[in-house]
């Protein structure tokens, strides 16, 4: 066994000197028998010619050899390889267009496929991900919303479904006292957070049940990042104090680097390593009030209990609790959403319509490759006729043929890897800040994995049938009409314009996925956000509770704020407001309107915020009717509020709204108990693409304090100027103060269509490179044709035939190949039109533009394409025709 | 050329072995002693001579060396190894078994 290996090894390493000693060898017998002969008689001529007839084929006895010392696929292969590289070296134009076509879409592949590698194949980085659900409520008005803690409470004492489940919350904070003062991505958490995900902190603790009742919150876990960054890997670090909000914190864990963030709804923070510190959540209050909801579940499933399963149980919970309370619990229902389905659910469509699309294109980039190598066996022939007739089976010329193909592939594999290294990058910048899981994208082994079995596959697919129609080539054929030009079957000119069809069919396709997400995003861009985004500066704050114990001193200290940038040379107007738009700030509440009852079911309610004067002013927000709040709207003076076009629209509609009233308590009596609408302002959509905006109203923030408000600042000239003016502004009314969130609104706005533009982006360079494949393609074929047809328009220019009969003639065969390609293009995208609904924005998937623009371009392009053999074909000169016939 | 009969199927392996017992030879007087020791009846293909020497070598049955031939040429030999002796002894036991078999069946008959 071991002597065979050796034996097999050596012939396979020392190859040339086997080889050198077979032919050796085979040289002495032949020369024996020469010798045998002429001893016998004959002459040198005549022995020669008895000992060749004797020995049989030279090469054919050789390969028997090699295929005896066990080494012959392997040696044949490499033979065939060398030949292949030969060939393809031989034809350099032949060889780097379809490298460079096959590098341009496997790389394609390969960059959207780590995309979704690391967004939807990898797995979650928990502990039995599967396991891990989201638990949200529902109810008609709100299909998807945070739990209220105390319902928390009771579904953690009652679930039999869960091992484990905890709530968070964002709760960011300030640090301050090492180093400067840093606003941190925080979120307040129920013990058993970090067990609910499977992680453990790498020092110290997680939160115990003790840490969830008030006064024992003042304890904190710190990010991995953070300890190392703030608090120099400090391995004392717990136990430490730390001043957060400006209160003592003692730092009870550090979780491991790789921490990532499960996502969440409400104030959501981006995917991956993005908090910094945790928090103990504290159940404060009356457990008896059930109404607002702001806390976000999270569970693990016992073993054996499905989704559903649990949904059943936390929905007959949630029954019961409808009846103890039926003020706040009553009409909603629990949703348990898998964690896997959370995170990558938005993504996953526009992601799949991705990898659709750069398969298409890779399937064009196949037909492309059957197409010019079907060309090229046809110039062959001859080549593939004399190996026939020397006796080669026509196995052999088939692997021979595929070899060169999966050279080609490979190379383009290869190459295409490159080109992915370097797409995913950009892919990865290009894609949306809100993005699930980009950090988890990047071509790693899989992708590799992935990028070799599709350069094989791609090899076997656009090589297998020229390889197979060459082989069906008859040596005497071959041989003889390769006198004469090329030539090839009727049957391989129907398969190649077949391919050409489904070529410019497909790149319709894509070409009308393209126009829809260019209208889309046109769509997006062309909004009217309901504000103005240009020249404007926005930034949050947040005033520590601790120092900033009553609500005068919170709104005194905007309204400072507010004056002191307001005086700003260079500021046009300044003001601040409880939240931006399209920051997906959703606050709600219910209210009474003076002189009008709810139907039965309805429910009057409303989002609400809070501004200050000048807020309106600075956002761009139009005032529609009444007035914007002023400094007279003070704490004891007459309770005001502005609503937005939608809110008057609901409820009051029709009416001159400005002087009503309306009342947050349950039986409003006193004069104090109500608001006056003194104003009406424009809508702002909460996204750029909803349908509408939600009805919305403002209380002045001197008569609604809130401590986290976000300023906007509208400036005459480059809104950056402003940024250390209100940095400066801030740190001289408070130096402990945060300045965070610091962005220009007109990026706010650029990355608020980001998906659609990456959308966008992505299949238009999808549908470009399928064009210029199928104008390839459509170019590859007329010319042959035209090839082959040259002594036909010779004659017929001999007969009398005008140049331009001829060019029409051409342009008349490419229009057979375009337009059933276009026809079967339109069909096809029609017949998708369901997959991009859900993608595309105020248009319509059978757009008569798009559809009418595309079936334009095909043809231009393929007429275009065309345009180059057809001029050869209308200079066919006569003489020569005549001269070779 | 008359007489001559082409080689049954695997009985090569056993005539080259057994021409090696007498010694190293090459191919060339391989195939030579075959048709002569069987006064010119067995010819062996050429074509299948050489990939069967090869095949033996393989196996290790055979094991070759370059040598000087007769008219003073550079020739490769092959001779008989210890597991190709008693590899020949095996299978030519086999094929007498054989034969003796058939020829009884075609004396009963």
């Amino acid at each position: 066994m071991l002597d065979d290996l050796r034996f097999r090894a050596r012939s396979l390493f020392q190859r040339n000197k086997v080889e050198r000693d077979l032919d050796e060898e085979l040289h002495f017998h032949f020369d024996r028998e020469v010798q045998k002969y002429i001893g016998r008689g004959m002459s040198q001529e005549q022995a020669r010619r008895a000992a060749r007839m004797a020995f049989g084929g030279h090469e054919q006895v050789k390969e028997d050899c090699r295929e005896a010392r066990g080494t012959g696929f392997i040696e044949l292969t490499l033979d065939d390889a060398k030949y292949a590289v030969r060939q393809l070296v031989g034809n350099p134009t032949f060889s780097i267009v379809m490298i460079l076509t096959l590098a341009l879409s496997i790389g394609a592949n390969s960059a959207i496929f780590s995309v979704i590698n690391g967004v939807l194949l990898k797995r979650l980085p928990y502990e039995q991900p599967e396991r891990l659900v989201r638990l949200f409520l529902s109810n008609p008005t709100y299909p998807k919303f945070p739990l209220n803690p105390w319902d928390f409470l009771d579904f953690r004492a009652r679930n039999h479904s869960f091992e484990s489940i905890a709530a968070f919350t964002r709760g960011d904070v300030q640090i301050s006292g090492d180093g400067e003062p840093a606003k941190l991505n925080g979120f307040r958490i129920t013990s058993g957070y970090f067990r609910v995900l499977g992680l453990r902190p790498e020092l110290g603790r997680e939160f115990d049940y003790q840490a969830e009742i008030p006064g024992n919150g003042l304890r904190v876990i710190l990010s991995d990042r953070i300890w190392r960054t703030r608090f120099g890997s400090d391995p004392n670090i717990i136990g430490r104090k730390i001043t957060l909000n400006m209160q003592p914190f003692t730092v009870i864990g550090v979780m491991p680097a790789g921490t990532e963030h499960p996502g969440n709804e409400y104030h959501s923070v981006a995917y991956g390593e993005s908090v910094d510190v945790w928090w103990p959540f504290s159940f404060a209050g009356n457990s008896t009030q059930r109404g607002s909801h702001f806390i976000e579940g999270i569970g693990r499933l016992k073993s054996g209990v499905t989704a559903e399963g649990a949904r059943a149980e936390m929905n007959s919970i949630m029954a019961q609790l409808g009846r103890e309370h039926p003020d706040g619990d009553a009409g909603w229902s629990v949703l348990v959403v898998p964690l896997y389905a959370e995170v990558v659910g938005t993504a996953r469509q526009m992601l799949l319509v991705l990898l659709g699309a750069v398969g298409i294109v890779l399937l064009i980039a196949c037909a492309n490759a059957a197409n010019l190598l079907m060309a090229r066996a046809s110039a062959r022939q001859r080549e593939i006729a004399v190996r026939l007739a020397m006796g080669a089976p026509r196995l052999r010329v088939v692997r021979q043929l595929l070899t060169e193909s999966l050279i080609i592939s490979c190379a383009g594999g290869t190459l295409g890897l490159l080109i992915a290294f370097a797409g995913v990058r950009a892919l990865v910048m290009l894609l949306p800040a809100d993005f699930p899981r980009a950090n988890d994208i990047h071509v790693s082994w899989p992708v590799l994995l992935f990028t070799l079995g599709v350069s094989l596959a791609t090899g076997i697919l656009f090589g297998l049938a020229p390889a197979l129609q060459a082989s069906r080539t008859d040596p005497k054929d071959g041989l003889q009409k390769s006198a004469r030009g090329t030539t090839s079957s009727r049957h391989q000119n129907r398969l190649r314009s077949a391919l050409v069809v489904a070529e410019v069919g497909l790149a319709s396709v894509l070409l009308i996925g393209a126009g829809l997400m260019l209208r889309t995003f046109l769509n997006l861009i062309h909004l009217d956000p309901g504000f103005k985004q240009d020249h404007l500066l926005t930034a949050t704050l947040s005033l520590p509770r601790a120092q900033y114990k009553s609500g005068e001193q919170t709104a005194r200290f905007y309204s400072d704020l507010v004056a002191k940038l307001n005086a700003t040379p260079g500021v046009e107007s300044a003001g601040a407001g409880s939240d931006l738009p399209w920051t997906g700030y959703d606050e709600n509440t219910g209210f009474t309107i003076e002189g009008k009852k709810p139907r039965p079911g309805e429910d009057f309610h409303a989002r609400y915020h809070m501004a200050t004067p000048g807020y309106f002013t600075a956002m761009g927000i139009p005032l529609i009717a009444g007035r914007s709040f002023t400094d007279a709207d003070k704490k004891d003076a007459q309770p005001t509020v502005i609503i937005n076009h939608a809110m008057a629209a609901t409820y009051w509609p029709g009416q001159d709204v400005v002087g009503k009233r309306m009342s947050f308590a349950d039986n409003p009596t006193k004069d104090s108990d109500w608001l006056r609408i003194v104003g009406v302002v424009g809508d702002v959509k909460d996204r750029p693409n909803s349908p509408g905006a939600e009805p919305a109203f403002w209380w002045p923030e001197n008569q609604a304090p809130q401590p986290e408000m976000s300023i906007a600042i509208r400036t005459r000239s480059d809104p950056r100027q402003a940024i250390d003016e209100l940095r400066q502004a801030v740190r001289q009314l408070d130096p402990g103060l945060a300045v965070a969130d610091v962005k220009l609104m007109d990026e706010v706005a650029v990355s608020s269509v980001s998906t659609p533009r990456f959308t966008f982006a992505l299949v238009s360079l999808f549908a470009g490179l399928a064009i210029i494949l199928a104008a390839i393609g459509a170019y590859g074929v007329i010319s042959y044709t035209v090839g082959q047809r040259a002594s036909e328009f010779g004659l017929r220019v001999a007969l009398g035939a005008q140049r331009g009969d001829l060019l029409r003639m051409v342009l008349a065969q490419c229009a057979k190949l375009a337009v059933p390609g276009t026809i079967l293009g339109v069909i096809l995208a029609l017949s998708l039109s369901r997959v991009v609904r859900g993608l595309i924005y105020q248009v319509s998937p059978a757009d008569p533009v798009v559809i009418t623009a595309v079936v334009a371009l095909v043809l231009f392009v393929a007429m275009l394409a065309s345009y180059v053999p057809a001029r050869r074909a209308a200079g066919a000169d006569p003489m020569t025709t005549l001269r070779t016939e | 050329m008359t007489g001559r009969i082409e080689l049954p199927q695997g009985t090569l392996d056993l005539l080259v072995l057994r021409t090696l017992l007498s010694g190293p030879q090459h191919g060339w007087a391989i195939s030579e002693r075959v048709q002569q020791v069987s006064s010119e009846v067995l010819s062996i293909q050429q074509g299948s001579l050489y990939p069967a020497l090869h095949r033996l070598e393989r196996r290790g049955w055979i094991k070759a060396r370059w040598g000087t031939s007769d008219n003073n040429r550079r020739a490769k030999y092959y001779e008989l190894t210890r597991s190709g002796a008693k590899q020949l002894e095996s299978e030519t036991a086999a094929w007498r078994k054989l034969s003796l078999a058939i020829e009884q069946i075609l004396e009963g008959a």
